[in-house]
């Protein structure tokens, strides 16, 4: 178990390539932006996913469930109550922790009786979305969501304002949640966590009250989808049932996770990228109907050849080559 | 109101039994592998495609395109299998994720192949009424209403009699002490995955015939199945028809005496309910929680 | 006196290719067509795209002056990849946006040509909210109020006293169902809803409280096509004692009559053409012939309406290419002062870029044919009334 925290260098270089280099270079191209956002906020989905299975060691598969209800719950009060529009998000994250509470009884439940149990949840959430028109607006969903604030003119430079603006939030937002998600790791929970998800068994007798800490993670969790899905109301103004608590926003974060490695915290975010920017510039122009095929390939083949991720094999193959034997454990 | 609680309740009996056919394949996989394959749904529709190229390309009544949905699904699901098969470690929670990339991909094939129109029989014979007193039905749900009783029957006999059976009786509850005793598991656990296809070889084509597809049904399909097998309980073939029964008939009373707009609900609800109350299932013997 | 050579080489080549590049300015004009080619939409947005396509073709044959060249961008049926559909065909060079399915894709997608200063023009948003937010290059040809039209009037001609509505709770269709329902019970006619998750496949429930309480005149479902053949084929198995079946989108279609025979008969639904269709107008010969020759096929409903709003467009854009204000704003202006018939019928656009004039059109099917029964004024053949498909 490897605690090295990672040297400043590749810190430094995120934060450049992140703040300065792609709005600077990209800025001006709207479609690359518009994916670039779109990836990062299947990111900070995937780093959420990830969170629950590293720390809590629970698989998901309604996630969705917490995104919906992070992006309604932000729209609702930043248009009906007029709150400011970061006050939303944190309630919209806040939400999406009510929501999890909801869920603690499935806790006890295994593999994947949980990981369906929450599917089962993102349904009914669907559907009281569908149902409770005077708040949620029904079917034909909520429009004109206020805005994310705009930049000030000096700060975005080539004056993109809108679509850059909205890049660097997410950006940050999804650097705050990784901080985070370390920060969790690194510290005595982190250990117990870990351990637990070893052998839980072993971990109560010494003392671990694993229901609470398991329970902490999902909250945690629910809360980073929950701004994800408040970012993405706001960003895109609009909002409705069918596509807060669309089947995209688990399976994609999923193959995400996955491709770039669940076990890291960098994983899931970087696969969010590749795969997407993959998928939507690669692949769509080469099988314009059938590229979502590829995705699939690509998960059965993860899990077939590198269930911890494609990313994670490249250091390692060189890294072996210097010294073999080194277990690369997250 | 009688009559229409009544015929509600017919309805759910026969849409259960419906369900049941769909779910067994599932059942009975998890309950010799601990496996859920995810594409179960796909393989269904697979074998509902293929009883629509049956019926249009070659004009036949859709029961015709039994033998070929069946063959083509079991070799398809003994596919599926293989590639499970290669997961070495964790294979309950990989397996899902697998699962679910293969449900993925035949999905889209099937978009590719058959377009996205929305299909379904044109046979006059089941489209027709059956009408037994004041209770109301398509002919097609009727008949495969038996047919799924029948094969049920069949698939309990063939687990408490047959050599397979057994084995994968066995294999289920001791996969170690199985292998001792001579059984091959990877050999047993082909066998489930192919009574499987088989299973779903039927289910497809029953749900061409009273029910209308669409490539983008095959996850929904899946879900609902699963939602059967934790009601059934693990291990329970008797379990499934009465879990599919009770989620068919739940339905159909959330639509007739409250708002058809609740009735994905209705299934949700009572699959959360039944995991929190009896989470070994209605009629299931081993552990759930973890 | 190298030097000056050069020079003016490089000046003549340097003309040469301006005058070349102005003129193919002139001549070819790229319009992006946004629409869901895959995921939930895809049959929906194939159709319109067809019709896209063919009204470049006919325009670009009818017209030497002025060509489209189409580029196609698929929105997989999500709001996100909508709107940068919208980004990247703007990216490619498009002057405006034809297409679009779906209130939830199309809100997106025009606001994002909105910030690009690109109009926008579609048939499949519906919802009045598209057009009530202040879009400034936002058209469309078709709206709710259209269809809720030719419902109200078929059911007013047959005189139904009682209705029973069953309705999808998607957005479209329970707009329409409220508005309708609201409508039927203003004048007097008992109007009861039902509404339906997407996902029922067994309508019986349904259609025997129908039978059993409501006791209706007439059933108006309000769906898509696997609800209608659910609805019909529920309704045939326990014949509840209606007059009439009445549906909106997706049901008088050929298609409908050749795969379920059983259940079509004199069902009623909206048509934009009888069929066989015939076509009167040069218009209308040219957009079949060219049909026929690109797709092998009869056209449909959404290939109608896609041929419609592409050509719209495309004269705008060649009126505003004559006048030289295309890169001012001039598409939209131009696209605002059209006032012709078409296909659907006379079109004219108001401030907020609705069809004033839309008022789609009630068909029956009668044996293999579908006949247009509503409104006289485009009728083709007479209601048979009362008819069930049993």
């Amino acid at each position: 178990m490897n605690a090295r925290p990672p040297g400043l260098a590749p810190v430094i270089a995120i934060l450049v390539v992140g703040y300065g280099a792609v709005p600077l270079l990209l800025g001006a191209n709207q479609y690359i932006m518009s994916l670039i956002v779109a990836a990062l906020v299947i990111g900070c989905v995937a780093l959420s996913w990830a969170l629950l299975g590293n720390l809590g060691g629970m698989v998901s598969f309604g996630h969705s469930a917490f995104f919906g209800v992070g992006a309604y719950v932000s729209a609702i009060v930043t248009l009906k109550a007029g709150l400011p529009v970061a006050a939303g998000m944190v309630l919209g994250g806040a939400g999406a922790v009510l929501a999890s509470l909801a869920m603690l009884p499935v806790l006890r439940l295994r593999g994947p009786y949980f990981a369906l149990a929450i599917l089962a949840y993102a349904h009914i959430f669907r559907i009281v979305a569908t149902e409770w028109t005077s708040v949620t607006g029904g079917s034909g969903g909520i429009g004109n969501i206020p805005l994310l604030p705009a930049l000030p003119p000096n700060l975005s430079g080539i004056g993109m304002g809108g679509k850059t603006g909205a890049y660097l939030v997410i950006l940050t937002i999804v650097l705050l949640f990784a901080l985070a998600y370390r920060a969790i790791r690194a510290s005595h929970y982190g250990l117990a966590l870990r351990a637990m998800r070893d052998s839980e068994d072993a971990t109560r007798v010494v003392g671990v009250n694993s229901t609470l800490l398991k329970g902490l993670m999902l909250m945690v969790s629910a809360f980073m989808a929950g701004v994800a899905g408040a970012f993405n109301a706001h960003y895109l103004n609009f909002l409705e049932p069918d596509y807060a608590f669309n089947g995209v926003w688990v399976t994609l974060p999923i193959v995400a996770a996955i491709f770039g490695g669940y076990r890291t915290i960098t994983g899931p975010v970087i696969g969010a990228l590749v795969v997407y920017l993959l998928d939507q510039i690669v692949f769509k122009a080469l099988i314009p109907t059938g590229h979502q095929l590829v995705l699939g390939g690509l998960l059965v083949a993860m899990i077939l050849f590198s269930p911890t991720g494609l990313l994670p094999l490249l250091p390692s193959l060189r890294k072996s080559a210097s010294r073999p034997g080194r277990n690369d454990h997250a | 109101m009688t009559d229409l609680i009544l015929q509600a309740l017919y309805s759910g009996l026969l849409q259960g039994g419906s369900y049941a056919l769909i779910a067994l394949g599932l059942a009975l996989v998890f309950g010799t592998m601990r496996v859920i394959n995810l594409a179960h749904g796909e393989l269904v529709l697979l074998a509902a495609y293929i009883a629509y190229t049956v019926e249009s390309g070659l004009g036949l009544n859709p029961a015709w395109a039994i033998p070929i949905a069946v063959v083509v699904v079991s070799l398809t699901s003994a596919g599926v299998y293989g590639i499970v098969s290669r997961i070495r470690k964790d294979r309950e929670i990989n397996s899902l994720i697998l699962t679910f990339g293969i449900g993925v991909i035949m999905t889209n094939l099937i978009l590719l192949i058959w377009k996205a129109d929305v299909r379904s029989t044109s046979s006059s014979w089941l489209q027709e009424a059956f009408v037994v007193g004041p209770l109301y039905s398509m002919r097609g749900e009727a008949v495969f209403f038996i047919v799924s009783l029948l094969l049920m029957a069949g698939l309990w006999w063939w687990l408490s009699r047959s050599w397979y059976g057994r084995a994968l009786r066995a294999v289920s509850s001791n996969r170690e002490a199985a292998k001792l005793m001579g059984i091959p598991p990877a050999r047993t656990e082909l066998v489930s995955f192919i009574v499987a296809g088989m299973l779903a070889g039927f289910a497809g084509v029953a749900l061409y015939s009273y029910g209308v597809i669409q490539p983008a049904y095959g996850g929904a399909l899946t879900v609902k199945a699963f939602i059967i097998t934790v009601l059934a309980g693990v291990g329970s073939i008797p379990g499934v028809l009465l879990g599919a029964v009770l989620l068919g008939v739940a339905e159909a009373l959330t639509v007739t005496l409250a708002s058809s707009a609740l009735q994905e609900l209705a299934g949700m609800m009572l699959f959360l309910l039944v995991l929190f109350v009896m989470p070994n299932g209605l009629l299931g013997a081993s552990r759930r929680r973890g | 006196m190298r030097k000056i050579t050069m020079a003016a080489s490089i000046a003549v080549l340097m003309a040469a290719m301006a005058a070349i590049a102005s003129r193919a300015h002139a001549e070819e004009f790229v319009v992006g067509a946004q629409l869901p080619l895959t995921g939930t939409l895809a049959r929906v947005g194939a159709g319109m795209h067809e019709g896209v396509m063919v009204a470049a073709d006919v325009f670009n044959k009818g017209n030497s002056k002025h060509k489209i060249k189409v580029v196609t961008v698929d929105d997989e049926s999500a709001p996100a990849k909508a709107a940068a559909a919208v980004e990247k065909l703007a990216s490619e060079g498009a002057i405006a946006i034809t297409g679009g399915y779906g209130s939830n894709n199309i809100s997106p997608a025009s606001d994002a040509a909105n910030k690009l200063g690109l109009t926008y023009i579609t048939s499949g948003g519906v919802d009045n909210n598209l057009v009530n937010s202040g879009r400034k290059n936002f058209f469309r040809i078709n709206n709710t109020a259209g269809y809720e039209k030719a419902v109200l009037g078929t059911l007013a001609e047959m005189g139904a006293k009682t209705v029973s509505i069953v309705f999808s709770t998607k957005e479209a269709t329970s707009d329409l169902a409220n508005s309708v329902q609201k409508a039927l019970t203003a004048k007097g006619v008992k109007a009861t809803a039902h509404s339906f998750d997407p996902a029922i496949t067994d309508f019986k429930p349904i259609v025997n409280k129908i039978r059993l309480q409501d006791k209706s005149d007439v059933i108006l479902m309000v769906g898509y096509e696997n609800d209608y053949v659910g609805i019909l084929r529920a309704a045939r198995v326990l014949k509840p004692p209606v007059k009439a079946l009445i549906g909106v989108w997706s049901l008088a279609t050929p298609k409908m009559a050749t795969e379920f025979p059983d259940l079509m008969p004199n069902v009623y639904g909206t048509a934009l053409l009888p069929f066989p269709a015939t076509f009167d107008t040069a218009d209308g010969k040219a957009f079949a012939a060219a049909y026929q020759a690109l797709y092998k096929k009869e056209p449909d409903y959404l290939g109608q309406f896609g041929y419609v709003q592409s050509m719209l467009l495309f004269e705008a854009i060649a009126r505003a290419a004559d006048k030289g204000t295309i890169k001012k704003g001039g598409v939209a202006e131009e696209l605002r002062k059209t006032d012709r018939e078409t296909l659907i019928g006379r079109v004219q656009f108001g401030a907020n870029g609705d069809n004033l004039n839309f008022v789609h059109r009630m068909a029956q099917h009668q044996g293999k044919n579908i006949v247009i029964v509503w409104p006289a004024s485009n009728a083709t053949g007479k209601m048979v009334y009362p008819g069930k498909p049993w």
